[in-house]
């Protein structure tokens, strides 16, 4: 398009405090509902962070009420400090230590319930973990989107890895092999997406809903012919990874070494993906394909064949992302047991701005939030209802995508098909 | 390189866009390839570019035939293409987008920057393109994304051709100038150039032969000394008058005053600056600058459609503040808008529909609600025969139409009911001289009916031709009002920001550029005074129709 190479010259440089008053007013209204909430519903004495798998011994006592009364005071004085105008560079700050003091009041707030602990490394290790399917279900959407094809079937090909992971690791008896082959499921249905998006040209996001439910369907319809055989549809699951003695380091220990080969890889994924993208010729031409096709193809470079076997090859990722449902949990195959986090994966990649580091942030973000909820609902003890707390990352994005990082910018060709020789 | 063209024809099934072309460049010579548009220009360059096969004919580099299947295979031959829609991906370092396609990569395909870097350092210094690598694209002026382009082009294996389409279209006069320089230099280093154009002045500044294309077919060879009536007659296909005549203005009371506007964009920027404008009765103010500096929301906020954040329009002495497009429409505001893509034509409604869109609701196109289709038709056909809408039948889908004629339905529109003041965006944008010079004609007989009239134009040319009063607007401001016989060096100073006082900007601008280059402007300007000409459109028939693809 002609109008996104004729940019205006820059003009006065002057930014809208408008967000920032908007997001100062937000605060006070967040502080002054936590402060309400919590003299109604009323508060603990005390709440406890425990190193529970390396100093078992150890365990931290915070004086709830005074705590959460300055968590509250510093969420009031950054608010007031936005209303009344910050420096730009300081409103990022600003509005993350503003985010994490509600948060963390809360939890203190829920955990100073008595019988309640934070088990801190548990937790923690577990928001590991439970981010994976996020981490591999958004770096799919970021290798799709970043060369122009946009990618919602990630739910579907979690599905498909899912259940084939769990096919093929019964067949042969090897867990592993359940892995590549949910790996190889996840290609072929993203594909299929591949080839509808760049031979047909078919609308990408009627191609992506269409393959959701397509995934579904059948992989609900093979779970019941399954269930008439034996054995092809029997949990099976990976050791867990303990690196020795730095398992015994406090916090790191229990969370970054000792977990599952799922969470390794996807720590890996992050490197690699990053350094595919921004430091090799493969990336360029992604981004490149995925901002200007015309201009790729102006330079030689086939840009349906490269959409095409990034799409195919990003299939790996969401069906590896799909093999942890069942092969990571131990679990069977269940009809729909993905439960719609292949669309939380979605916003997990646009939080992240299409960019590997961020959506190692976004998908831990969800993660964390997942598993605290998980640990306070299984404590029965919560003072929030699950369902509210369940609610907690959703909320956290809206946040981020409103405030934190302002408008998330989508690659300019996403979702759009390209016919060479089009100007 | 030598580069000859035998018999190129190009066929989009029963449509012929080139027959049989012939042409030659020689080693280090400009060759400019001058037609209207649609003429089967461009169709011609993503031939040799390997954008498009050719139907039959051959391509010859050094007397060999060439096949191009993909641009790969043209860069690789040696020939560098500058699109006139720039091919630049913005987010891109500049050394990156020069580097895409043939990166360099030290093992594996793992980028090398600093290799990367260098190469841009070394072409941007062998051709004097002062370019800073690490820049990103997007937040470079128009001018310097042209230069990455350039170098872009030039840093092919062996670049000897350099194909040159429409590159002036979206530079300003300083940028021009600089650019017809680097064209000169280029040849002189024996780099051959062939260059796209519709714009007289500048083919006959820099040509060194001229080559003038007509419905896909050569129809004259010029040597640069042919005047500018002899190229537009070649292009054209008949004598043109070059001249909008005019008498002197007589302007009456203000039909359009304009205080104090401001307006922000999403994206917290002031696109308009307290602008302050005035426009009476039976004138033609012609708002001069280089695009993006706030014409589209001046034009907008007139209509209505954009709110401002301050300040006060009126139309005909009455504020019009809160009231919607429709009702301004009717208080007689025209609005011929700057892309008729988006905001002047449904393009799937028929050309009859397209031209009551503004008065649909109203006697005797319908009663009660209903629409008089009869009525409707009637006027149809009235406003085809007057305006000249090369058109099928009024039942045809206006996107089946060229652009000149989608442009003459909205004049035709815009026209035919009683108008007290008209907002002339861009109006003959993507026209052909035909069209230009009636369009042109019909809008200074507006002005002697007593229409106030502000044309918003990028070419410099149609604002010379047609305003009593020239406005010229910078980042959001009026920065200058002046008589349209001010010379177009003040005015291009004006438009980049400098100030009508300002003297030692100009010798600071034109040692820029060298004194060679500043003589072009100079030696170009010397007609130009009340002329109109064929350089009014800015961008092809298709892309103008892009839009709503």
């Amino acid at each position: 398009m002609a109008s996104d190479t004729m940019t205006a010259p820059p003009l006065v440089d002057e930014t809208k405090p408008v967000r920032h008053l908007l997001a100062g007013v937000v605060f006070l209204v967040l502080a002054v509902a936590v402060r309400a909430a919590v003299s109604l519903v009323g508060i603990g004495e005390s709440a406890t962070v425990a190193f529970d798998r390396t100093l078992t011994d150890f365990s931290w006592t915070l004086p709830s009420d005074p705590v959460v009364a300055f968590l509250n005071l510093v969420v009031v004085g950054l608010a007031i400090w936005m209303i009344v105008g910050l420096p730009q560079r300081w409103f990022k700050i600003a509005t993350a230590a503003a985010v994490t003091a509600v948060v963390l009041s809360l939890l203190i707030w829920n955990y100073s319930q008595p019988g309640t602990v934070f088990r801190a490394e548990s937790i923690l290790a577990g928001a590991l973990f439970l981010s994976m399917p996020y981490l591999f279900g958004a770096f799919s959407g970021v290798v799709c989107e970043r060369s122009g094809v946009i990618n919602i079937g990630i739910e579907g090909q979690f599905l498909m890895g899912a259940f084939t992971g769990v096919l093929v690791a019964n067949i042969t008896g090897n867990v592993y092999a359940g892995m590549v082959g949910a790996m190889l499921a996840g290609s072929l249905s993203t594909m299929l997406l591949a080839l509808l998006a760049t031979k047909y040209q078919v609308n990408q996001v009627v191609v992506g809903v269409i393959l959701n439910l397509l995934a579904l369907g059948f992989t609900s319809f093979m779970y019941d012919q399954l269930k008439k055989a034996e054995g092809l549809n029997s949990a099976y699951s990976v050791k867990t990874i303990t690196w020795g003695p730095l398992t015994d380091i406090p916090i790191l220990g229990p969370v970054l070494f000792q977990q599952k080969v799922f969470v390794y890889v996807g720590i890996a994924m992050v490197a690699v993906v990053w350094f595919l993208l921004y430091r090799t010729r493969w990336g360029l031409r992604t981004r490149a394909v995925g901002e200007h096709p015309a201009a790729a193809d102006s330079m030689g470079v086939n840009v349906n064949r490269l959409r095409f076997w990034n799409v195919t090859v990003a299939g790996l990722l969401s069906g590896f992302g799909g093999a942890w449902f069942t092969i990571a949990n131990s679990l069977a195959f269940g009809k729909n047991m993905t439960a719609g986090l292949g669309f939380v994966a979605l916003a997990v990649m646009i939080v992240g701005r299409w960019n590997p580091l961020g959506v190692l942030a976004g998908a831990l973000i969800f993660g964390f939030t997942t598993q605290v909820a998980r640990d306070l609902d299984a404590a029965g003890a919560s003072i929030v209802p699950g369902e509210f707390l369940q609610m907690l990352p959703y909320a956290v994005t809206l946040v981020v995508v409103a405030g934190l990082i302002g408008r998330a910018k989508a690659p300019a060709a996403d979702g759009v098909p390209y016919n060479p020789g089009d100007k | 390189m030598r580069l000859e063209l035998k018999g190129l024809t190009k066929k989009f099934g029963s449509f012929t866009a080139d027959d049989d072309i012939d042409l030659v460049v020689e080693p280090g010579q400009i060759h400019a390839v001058l037609g209207e548009n649609g003429a089967g220009k461009s169709t011609l360059m993503n031939m040799l570019y390997g954008i498009l096969q050719p139907t039959s004919g051959e391509i010859l580099i050094d007397g060999e035939p060439v096949d191009f299947s993909d641009p790969g295979e043209a860069i690789a031959a040696g020939i560098g293409m500058v699109h006139q829609h720039f091919k630049l991906v913005g987010p891109f370092s500049v050394a990156d987008n020069v580097q895409l396609g043939r990166e360099h990569t030290r093992f594996a395909g793992v980028l090398s920057a600093g290799a990367a870097r260098r190469a841009v350092r070394d072409v941007s210094e062998q051709y004097g393109l002062h370019l800073d690598p690490d820049a990103i694209c997007e937040d470079l002026p128009v001018g310097v994304q042209q230069r990455v382009e350039i170098v872009k082009a030039l840093s092919g294996p062996k670049t000897e051709l350099l194909i040159l389409d429409e590159p002036t279209a979206v530079l300003t006069p300083a940028e021009i100038t600089e650019l017809l320089q680097i064209m000169r230099n280029l040849a002189e280093g024996g780099t051959s150039i062939l260059f796209i154009s519709h714009k007289l002045k500048e083919v006959q500044a820099v040509a060194d032969t001229i080559t003038v294309i007509r419905r896909g077919k050569v129809v004259a060879e010029l040597e640069p000394t042919a005047s500018e009536s002899e190229m537009a007659s070649a292009m054209v296909g008949r004598a043109v008058s070059l001249q909008v005549d005019k008498s002197a203005a007589e302007p009456g009371e203000p039909r359009l005053e304009v205080t104090d506007l401001t307006v922000v964009t999403d994206a917290g920027v002031k696109a308009l600056d307290g602008l302050e404008l005035t426009v009476h009765a039976g004138e033609i103010v012609g708002l001069a600058g280089v695009e993006g500096n706030g014409q589209t929301e001046l034009a907008r906020s007139i209509l209505g459609l954009l709110k401002p954040d301050a300040g006060h329009i009126a139309i005909d002495g009455e504020d019009v503040h809160g009231r919607n497009p429709a009702r301004r429409i009717k208080a007689g505001l025209g609005y011929i808008p700057e892309d008729r893509g988006r905001d002047g034509l449904v393009a799937e409604f028929s050309v009859a529909e397209n031209l009551v869109l503004n008065q649909y609701r109203d006697a005797p196109f319908a009663s009660s609600g209903v629409v008089n289709a009869s009525a409707v038709d009637r006027r149809a056909v009235d406003s085809i025969a007057e305006f000249d809408i090369r058109t099928q039948s009024p039942d045809e889908s206006a996107s089946s139409l060229s652009g000149g004629n989608q442009q003459k339905v909205i004049i035709a529109r815009e026209f035919s009911r009683p108008r007290r003041f008209l907002v002339a965006a861009q109006p003959t944008r993507g026209v052909d001289v035909g069209a230009t010079q009636f369009i042109h004609s019909r809008l200074v007989a507006e002005r002697d009916t007593g229409t106030g009239i502000l044309l918003i134009s990028s070419e410099l040319d149609e604002i010379y031709a047609l305003a009593d009063r020239i406005a010229v607007i910078y980042n959001g401001r009026i920065v200058g009002e002046v008589d349209p016989d001010t010379p177009r060096e003040v005015i291009g100073r004006l438009m980049v920001g400098g100030r009508l006082d300002d003297e030692t900007d100009t010798a600071d601008d034109e040692a820029d550029s060298g004194p060679e280059a500043a003589a072009v402007v100079n030696d170009a300007e010397v007609e130009t005074e009340t002329e109109t000409d064929v350089e009014t459109s800015t961008e092809t028939d298709e892309d103008a129709n892009g839009g709503d693809r």
